[in-house]
């Protein structure tokens, strides 16, 4: 029975080209425009690392004096001081973490024929890679002795690996960071990130970095962040020494804490270690004041999805929804003229339902062939956000999760449409068609 | 005249089309005054001036890794070479470099800190007496700084340079029309006596109130990294661009030279976020009209082929093809009336909802009357086709088939 209505849309649709092309039209223009907004929007808020989102954490601390303000929700700074990330890395616990910060070096091998180029690098502690599962080609992280001791060790990134050593096993020898030679100990695969959701200050769009050296290079050699730094009260700095020493913020933190007992005792650690530095001076408060959002959360709270797309978003379902009226008139119009012929149909015994089931079919064939047209519409709407904007590179695609939205929610569409014009048909009387045959 | 009354009652009689219209109409309205407004928003940014000759700037990172010179005396020598290079008009090295989202910003105050006192936030380009040139900002009172004023150092509350110019809108807003030239601010515990004050000069973050509140600071602290801004003549920027890389390094090789570029180019991947929105936004309002536009011809022609025997009885019984025409016309206006009465109040709706959850202003009025009067007119011509079509029906229809 099914494939008959099939068989008698597909009459139909022939015998009504233009009003049927019409519609199909409308249900494509609506689903192209709503997907391509949908579609960025659902990459900016997809989870970046979903079976750990919840267990990977960012720790946030109020530093400041009673009576500070920042421009957070919570009026807590986003990110710490040098010495408190030193401080909860070397204190007393299990829990994987890494203070972090991007920077960047010239790279080169110190020879002639090799061009000195600028590439961003990150600075963080060997637990870094565990914590965002980095999947290594050759070699692994450095040790924790080498960290302490022997820091001048770098992880670089295949692209580098490709460029500087054609793709070979390159651990063990040596390049050039600005004038310092460092040993390779691992080649970790390109960052593929959508978000750069473990470090959100230029932007949750940035590219990632290509180097990774030891957290314990910074003061050596006075890296200063590429990110933001702040202060909450006036400091004068002399040298690099005095603002590992200040209360400026710079550095980001991430700890795994697998379960809520984990994250109840890291709590109860930052505590502990505000009240132990409040003793010392610091922390002039009434109320200690922590955070520890997981991944999810701090997506969140840094507003990552951006204004402009949820009004995007808004604005195209509104749109999608004109589409639907128009299509129910459409249907309306095309639907009433066929009812001499339906009143014939009702006359030899179909039912009601069958009348109905019928041109449901009808309308969801329809709305199937607008969702795979929207389709290509949206492609060549996300090509256009491509285009326009660079940033959007990784963002402006759809997925197949997209793919699938795509037709669900044309046919949707098109059976909200078509709801009241089947219902109407279905309800004709054989009796008044029959006479005027 | 109008038949109003006969019209209502028809449309009584088959409410479905007339409320898919009302709901079309309405909607519409509601969407593209609010769409319009928002790309004039964005429209108005983009057109700004931001007081830089962009076509004539382009910059470039420098990034020094050797340790084996002093960086003051290498700058000094790079300017030197730059300005000499053909064509270039100016050269400075720059902390930050307009337009392109990354700057510095400090509070300024009127008197020193510790004291309570009127403050602004206040973006200022650290660089030397060259800046004003290769700008190409207009100078509109007092004069730019003499040689000797600019400090060459690390120790800005110590040994900081006396002297600031800051732009109009900043000195407008913090001394509130009176003169600012001679007046002194305090950034944060030097005292700077402003001795120029130049016209529109936007931060490195062009998007935003803020963005014309902004200083240039004698000051210059050269670091590994740092920025050139180069201005050229507007033929002679592109084969500049092309030699600057290799003329630096010929100069000295332990260093790295990144993103050269033009300033309009860096304006326009600041901007590319607002680009998007606005083109995304046009689009939506372009396709929108035209399938109402479209809607309100298909639902016409509908109401025209369930009525052909009425029409064609009314042809009979006397009535002229311009009143079959100007029935579908009052018919329509009565509808869209409605639906853009009802849409105007949407689109406020609208406009509140978003202005409660995002950074954006009140809708205008204008914008929804300019809108309305669009949709009007895209109405009555969307039906006056099939109206002519209708008053063409033969009178012979209406007796043919009773």
């Amino acid at each position: 029975m099914f494939l008959h209505y099939i068989d008698l849309s597909i009459r139909s649709i022939k015998s009504t080209p233009v009003i049927s092309v019409l519609m199909v039209f409308a249900i494509a223009i609506g689903i192209g425009l709503t997907m391509t907004s949908l579609s960025v929007f659902h990459m900016m808020s997809m989870d970046p690392i979903p079976h750990k989102s919840q267990a990977i954490h960012f720790p946030q601390l109020n530093i400041m004096d009673e009576g500070g303000e920042w421009h957070t929700d919570d009026n807590i700074p986003y990110q710490l001081t040098y010495q408190d990330a030193i401080n909860l890395y070397n204190a007393d616990a299990d829990f994987p973490r890494s203070p972090s910060f991007r920077s960047g070096f010239s790279v080169h091998l110190n020879t002639p024929d090799v061009k000195p180029t600028m590439e961003p690098a990150r600075l963080v502690y060997q637990e870094f890679f565990s914590i965002f599962e980095r999947p290594f080609i050759f070699g692994a992280p450095w040790s924790k002795e080498e960290q302490q001791s022997k820091p001048y060790v770098v992880v670089i990134s295949e692209s580098i690996n490709n460029r500087l050593f054609n793709g070979q096993n390159s651990v063990g020898k040596s390049i050039y960071l600005d004038n310092k030679s460092y040993r390779i100990v691992g080649v970790v695969e390109d960052w593929d990130h959508h978000i750069k959701y473990y470090d959100l200050n230029n932007g949750a769009f940035n590219s990632p970095e290509k180097l990774y050296v030891p957290f314990s290079i910074a003061p050596l050699e006075e890296i200063g962040t590429w990110g933001n730094t702040n202060g909450w009260k006036h400091e004068t700095l002399n040298g690099y020494q005095s603002l590992l020493q200040s209360e400026l913020v710079w550095v980001q933190f991430w700890v795994q804490l697998n379960t809520a007992a984990e994250k109840e005792a890291f709590s109860a650690l930052i505590m502990a270690y505000m009240e132990d530095q409040q003793s010392k001076g610091r922390f002039n408060r009434d109320n200690l004041q922590y955070a520890l959002r997981n991944v999810t959360q701090w997506l969140k709270y840094n507003q990552v999805v951006s204004e402009d797309n949820r009004i995007l978003v808004g604005l195209s379902f509104m749109f999608l929804l004109v589409c639907v009226a128009n299509i129910l008139g459409l249907l309306l119009a095309k639907f009433l003229k066929r009812a001499p012929e339906v009143g014939v149909r009702r006359a030899l015994g179909a039912s009601k339902k069958h009348i109905f089931a019928q041109h449901i079919v009808e309308v969801s064939v329809i709305g199937l062939a607008g969702g795979i047209l929207g389709i290509v519409i949206a492609q060549l709407g996300l090509w256009g956000v491509r285009t326009t904007n660079r940033y959007y590179e990784a963002l402006a695609t759809m997925d197949v999760s997209m793919l699938l939205a795509a037709p669900t929610i044309a046919l949707m569409a098109s059976f909200i449409a078509g709801l009241y014009p089947a219902w109407l048909v279905c309800r004709t009387q054989p009796a008044i068609y029959l006479k005027s045959q | 005249m109008l038949e109003i009354k006969p019209i209502f009652n028809a449309l009584r009689r088959s409410k479905v089309g007339a409320i898919l219209l009302f709901l079309q109409i309405a909607l519409t309205t509601a969407v593209v005054s609010n769409a319009a407004f928002m790309i004039n928003d964005h429209l108005s940014y983009l057109k700004e001036d931001t007081g830089f000759v962009q076509q004539e700037i382009f910059s470039f990172g420098l990034m020094t890794f050797g340790k084996d010179i002093d960086l003051h005396q290498q700058a000094e020598r790079d300017e030197d070479m730059i300005r000499r290079i053909p064509g270039v008009i100016d050269a400075v090295f720059i902390q930050a470099v307009p337009l392109t989202g990354g700057g510095s910003s400090t509070s300024s105050h009127l008197r020193p800190p510790p004291e309570e006192s009127k403050s602004l936030s206040l973006a200022y380009y650290n660089a030397d007496e060259h800046t004003l040139d290769t700008f190409g900002v207009t100078l509109l009172e007092g004069r730019n700084f003499r040689p000797e004023e600019v400090v060459i150092g690390s120790d800005f509350d110590g040994h900081g340079p006396n002297t600031v110019i800051v732009s109009q809108a900043y000195a407008q807003e913090m001394f509130e029309g009176e003169s600012a030239l001679g007046k002194t601010i305090y950034v944060s515990s030097r005292p700077l006596e402003i001795i120029g004050v130049v016209e529109t000069m936007k931060s490195p973050w062009p998007r935003g109130d803020r963005s014309s509140r902004t200083s240039i600071i004698p000051f210059i602290n050269v670091q590994n990294f740092h920025r050139v801004m180069v201005r050229t003549e507007a033929s002679e920027r592109d084969s500049v661009m092309k030699v600057i890389e290799d003329k630096m390094l010929s100069q000295y090789d332990q260093r790295v030279i990144i993103n050269i570029r033009g300033l309009e180019e860096s304006k326009n991947s600041y901007d590319a976020t607002d680009v998007l929105m606005m083109r995304m936004l046009m689009v939506l309002v372009v396709i929108l009209v035209l399938v109402t536009a479209l809607g309100i011809l298909g639902l016409t022609q509908f109401n025209i082929s369930k009525r052909t025997k009425q029409i064609g009885t009314r042809r009979a019984l006397g009535a002229r093809k311009s009143d079959i025409i100007r029935y579908f016309l009052v018919e329509n206006a009565m509808i869209c009336t409605v639906g853009l009465v009802i849409g105007s109040f949407a689109a406020f709706f609208l406009g509140r909802v978003l202005m409660n959850a995002y950074s954006i202003n009140a809708l205008e009025m204008q914008f929804v009357i300019g809108t309305a009067v669009g949709i009007c007119v895209m109405s009555l011509l969307a039906v006056i086709v099939p109206a002519m079509r209708a008053a063409n029906i033969s009178p012979s229809i209406a007796t043919r088939s009773i």
